[in-house]
């Protein structure tokens, strides 16, 4: 479980890294916490011909509010959002979200915005960030755009990411007042791939629900709370011998996120 | 007789300091200079026939030392040696060092390929073009006879069979009242060590020695098998172990790779390196479990066990290594379990499947026996009407009666299983559980209580030490028996320290050089007491000597300037026992199972140190637990194995742990000096039968009458959704 042979750059600049990305004539990866690229490089699943290694570029290492609003840089790690004050005060739903995700050796060196990029339909905080309305800052050398979750999920392990553009800030808008949130998810062990969850925001105008396992990407209903649990699982279009499970599994957990967002 | 000072106390672990401040010496931390790394091409295919393997493009990667191929290999290693079984017939189907003309499993090596890392090694392994033409895979050892061939001469498929009757079978099934019987499916399981196998290969021209340095369960076995594999005799070959990061049974036995690396060696004249990935363990470490049943019990109506028949249907897979036919012959043996029944037949087919083959795993067909019979009790005791206690208490070997020997024909030492029964009902407050199952039914909720009995085989054959006291009262423990988790440096010095009158401090604990001992081993939990023994009547005579001459034995190593005595102790089998008892609730909702409480009562005989007993009885309860809740390797109609990492196998986490309760009942086994029995697999071989029986249990108002493991989710919610109460 060697990977393939690859060229590696440390550049200490976010432009350094942005032109690095943008040759045409390679395939390059990006590397900030390694911990779903690495297997796939060491199980040669993935073998690019150039690493470009973030770990050094300083100004993209940071977690911050700025006027109600929470900025999640690239290299911000799941430990960061999980041991934030501000986040536990004002995103309590990633605070719990980020404890489902692997081990604490997982979250101490795995970032927030690799495992957006990622796009593991079993990844956890892509689905808490769908439920909060975030906004997804992407950089490239010839320019920036930003892109709802809807805009940047596309399927298993695929975004809208171009090969030349970089995840560089994660934005989550303030709760709305008076609102609440919950998460739950089914994994057949602690820090195991989950199953299925759920991650709901109630607010007094009405509940959103982002469901974990129902599809190749985070799925997002909204409307009355009591309502959506059944609504939502209604028009999954599961397949496999377990699909009637998971449908029971995922209207449990929809219900079981939602009590806990309106308590 | 000696004091008793040690033996019996809850001492720390001394080799703890070792292991946590991350000092000891695993097999990849052995430097040697020159030392190149090996990978293996492995076969894609369940099943295939083996064309043209090129090498060339292999061969000419830079750094790369030999590419080497079965039919390079030739006669220089022969297959691996097949291990036999009491009273059946087993094929000569040892695993090959490298395939020649046929692969039979996904993950059977083809080519092996030594370069100056294990980068460099895998790169050049990927460019070994194999052709193969696939085959139809042989998966399902019910119906392997009927499969495509997967050796010559080997008529059926049959790798193993095995057959034993005792007492009138089919009066017995005529005077019944009733007949219970029950199909199973146990399905294979990955050992998981966290240290996975592995081994260095150092070949000296001057002598013509060959060192192997081998993560295993002992030195012994790989020396006589790397014997026969490799054509060497005894003192032109050696082998060490060095601190091993777990077995759990699955290095009893030598990898085919190292020879394979042993061959590599000679030839370059360089040490060797293979250090196993985890993808390899799963697709190359041998599978424990993997075992189809068909039993049937006639019973009275009063409860009483009349007679018991049973086909055992093992997937064995593509080889037999020494230990292949080990588990299901143990299952056979052990299949009457705690109870005096009077007639039983049992016939074992093992099976050729195109997986990789099975072998010892904590338990190793002792956990299988005791999910079959404690099954079909809890089975007979609802069909019959009678409470599923009651219907054990009738039927136990009564205390009185051992040396007890089984229908099957293996002698029961010593045991008091009702005494272990109702110590676990007391552990577990069963009363208190009977009104708890009443109250959760009340509220709609899905609860079952269960025990399950087991007998653990262990023991037997011989261990050797030697015991050396120098001048300064300084003491030197050599074992024949090896450590790979199981605290020999502690509870051996403790069993030194008594005999000879010292502080355990002054013992210290030496073993793993086939150059230094002659042994057999760690495995069938027989490290106290045939280790342990051998050690206890090695001090025993430095302690009669020094009785004789009127000195302590201090004060003879003193006068003598050091005393040494060595043993081989031999004993026949020893029969630990115990009870469990588990309460458990499916939640409604999703169908997980929660295991609620677990109480484990372990007849181990005679304890040396409690601390770290109860420390082998929650370790195996975990892997117990793991069979129930989670853990199947589970192969694709291509015969591919699909949980083939830990994305798709899952171990348990202490998160997934329920409280458990431990306890021993101490009935001395009389053929050591210790009373020593076995503690090491009790709570893996009891844990699967207590929970499935409070699962069935559970599931009992639902209609369902058994469910095999593991109990996921989705199969136990999809039984409740069954007509209800």
């Amino acid at each position: 479980m060697k990977p393939a042979p690859f060229a590696y750059d440390a550049p200490r600049e976010l432009d350094e890294a942005l032109a690095l990305l943008a040759r045409e004539d390679e395939d390059v990866k990006v590397l900030a916490g390694g911990q779903s690229l690495v297997p796939l490089l060491n199980f040669r699943l993935a073998r690019p011909d150039r690493l470009v290694d973030l770990n050094g570029v300083a100004s993209l290492a940071y977690l911050r509010v700025d006027d109600g609003v929470l900025r999640i840089g690239a290299l911000a790690r799941q430990a960061d959002l999980e041991r934030s004050a501000e986040v536990a005060a004002g995103w309590p739903l990633l605070a719990e979200a980020v404890r489902h995700v692997g081990h604490p050796q997982i979250r101490a060196r795995g970032t927030v915005c690799g495992s957006v990029a990622h796009a593991d339909p079993a990844a956890e905080l892509p689905v808490a960030l769908c439920a909060l309305d975030a906004r997804f800052h992407v950089r490239a050398a010839r320019g920036s755009r930003t892109l709802t979750s809807d805009e940047l999920f596309l399927g298993f392990l695929t975004t809208s990411l171009e090969p030349d553009e970089l995840l560089v800030e994660i934005e989550v808008p303030a709760m709305p007042a008076g609102s609440g949130s919950g998460f739950a998810e089914h994994a057949r062990t602690h820090g195991d791939f989950a199953v299925g969850g759920a991650a709901a925001v109630v607010t007094p105008g009405g509940a959103r629900l982002a469901l974990l396992g129902a599809g190749p990407v985070p799925v997002r209903f909204d409307g009355p709370a009591d309502e959506l649990p059944d609504a939502a699982v209604a028009g999954l279009s599961l397949t496999g011998a377990d699909a009637e499970w998971r449908r029971a599994l995922l209207r449990e957990l929809a219900r079981r996120a939602l009590a806990r967002a309106a308590a | 007789m000696s004091a008793e000072r040690w033996v019996g106390r809850p001492v720390p672990r001394r080799e703890d300091v070792r292991f946590l401040r991350g000092e000891a010496t695993y097999l990849d931390d052995i430097e040697l200079p020159g030392l190149l790394e090996a990978a293996f091409v492995r076969s894609p295919y369940a099943h295939a026939r083996l064309g043209a393997i090129d090498v060339e493009a292999a061969r000419a990667v830079p750094g790369v030392g030999v590419v080497l191929t079965g039919a390079d290999l030739g006669e220089r290693a022969r297959p691996l040696p097949v291990g036999g079984v009491d009273g059946g017939v087993v094929e000569d189907a040892g695993h090959p060092v490298l395939a020649r003309d046929r692969v039979r499993y996904a993950g059977e090596a083809v080519a092996l390929v030594v370069a100056e890392s294990r980068a460099v090694a895998e790169d050049a392994a990927e460019l070994v073009e194999v052709d193969y033409e696939p085959l139809e895979p042989v998966l399902d050892p019910r119906t392997a006879a009927d499969a495509p061939l997967l050796h010559d001469g080997v008529a059926g498929n049959r790798l193993v069979g095995w057959e034993r009757a005792h007492g009138d079978v089919e009066g017995a099934f005529a005077a019944a009242d009733r007949v219970v019987s029950q199909s199973f499916h146990i399905p294979r399981l990955v050992a998981a060590p966290i240290e996975t196998r592995g081994a260095i290969a150092s070949h000296e021209a001057d002598g013509d020695l060959l060192t192997v340095w081998c993560s295993a369960q002992d030195p012994h076995r790989p020396l006589a098998q790397l014997g026969i594999s490799l054509g060497r005799e005894p003192d032109h070959l050696r082998v060490v172990v060095p601190d091993v990061g777990g077995a759990f049974g699955s290095k009893g036995v030598v990898a085919p790779e190292i020879a394979a690396i042993a061959c590599a060696a000679e030839e370059l004249a360089r040490p060797v390196r293979w250090t196993e990935d985890r993808a390899e363990n799963f697709l190359a470490a041998y599978q424990g479990r993997g075992l189809d049943a068909d039993v049937e019990l006639a019973v009275v109506s009063d409860g009483r066990i009349l007679g018991l028949r049973a086909t055992l249907y093992a997937d064995l897979g593509a080889y037999l290594y020494a230990t292949t036919a080990v588990a299901p012959h143990t299952t056979a043996m052990l299949i009457t379990g705690a109870y005096d029944i009077p007639a039983a037949r049992v016939e074992v087919v093992g099976a050729a499947t195109t997986k990789v083959p099975t072998g010892p795993y904590r338990g190793a067909g002792r956990p299988e026996a005791a999910f079959l019979i404690e099954r079909l009790v809890d089975l007979a005791a609802r069909e019959l009407g009678v409470d599923a206690i009651e219907l054990r208490r009738r039927n136990f070997v009564r205390p009185e009666a051992f040396p007890y020997e089984t229908p099957m024909g293996w002698t029961y030492d010593s045991g008091d299983f009702e005494r272990c029964l109702d110590a676990a009902l007391e552990l577990a407050s069963w009363e208190r559980w009977v009104e708890l199952r009443g109250e959760a039914r009340a509220e709609g909720r899905v609860v079952g209580i269960g025990v399950g009995m087991y007998i653990e085989r262990a023991g037997g054959l011989w261990e050797s030490a030697v015991v050396r006291m120098e001048a300064d009262g300084r003491v030197q423990v050599r074992t024949g028996s090896s450590p790979h988790g199981q605290g020999h440096e502690t509870t051996f010095a403790q069993i030194a320290a008594d005999e000879l009158g010292v502080e355990p401090e002054a013992v210290e604990v030496r073993w793993g050089d086939s150059g230094e001992l002659p042994g057999i081993g760690t495995f069938a939990s027989r490290s106290v007491a045939m280790g342990g023994s051998a050690v206890a009547v090695a001090s025993r005579e430095l302690a009669e000597r020094a009785r004789a001459a009127g000195l302590s034995v201090a004060e003879l190593a003193a006068s003598e300037g050091g005393v040494e005595a060595e043993s081989r102790f031999s004993s026949g089998l020893v029969f630990a026992s115990g009870a469990y008892a588990a309460l458990v609730e499916v939640e409604r909702a999703t169908g997980r199972l929660l295991v609620l409480g677990l109480a484990a009562v372990d007849d181990s005989g005679r304890i040396v140190n409690p601390l770290l007993a109860e420390g082998q009885v929650l370790g195996a309860t975990v892997q117990g637990l793991g069979q129930c809740l989670v853990e199947e390797a589970v192969h694709d109609e291509e015969g591919q194995l699909r949980t083939a990492s830990f994305a798709d196998y899952s171990l348990l986490t202490a998160a997934e742990l329920p409280p458990v309760e431990s306890r021993f009942v101490q009935t001395p086994s009389p053929l050591n000096p210790l009373g020593a029995k076995g503690i090491g697999e009790g709570g893996a071989i009891a844990t699967p039968a207590a929970v499935a029986n409070a699962v069935a249990d559970a599931l009992a108002p639902f209609g369902v009458p058994h469910v095999d493991p593991p109990f996921t989710e989705a199969k136990l919610w999809s039984l409740l959704q069954g007509p209800g109460r």
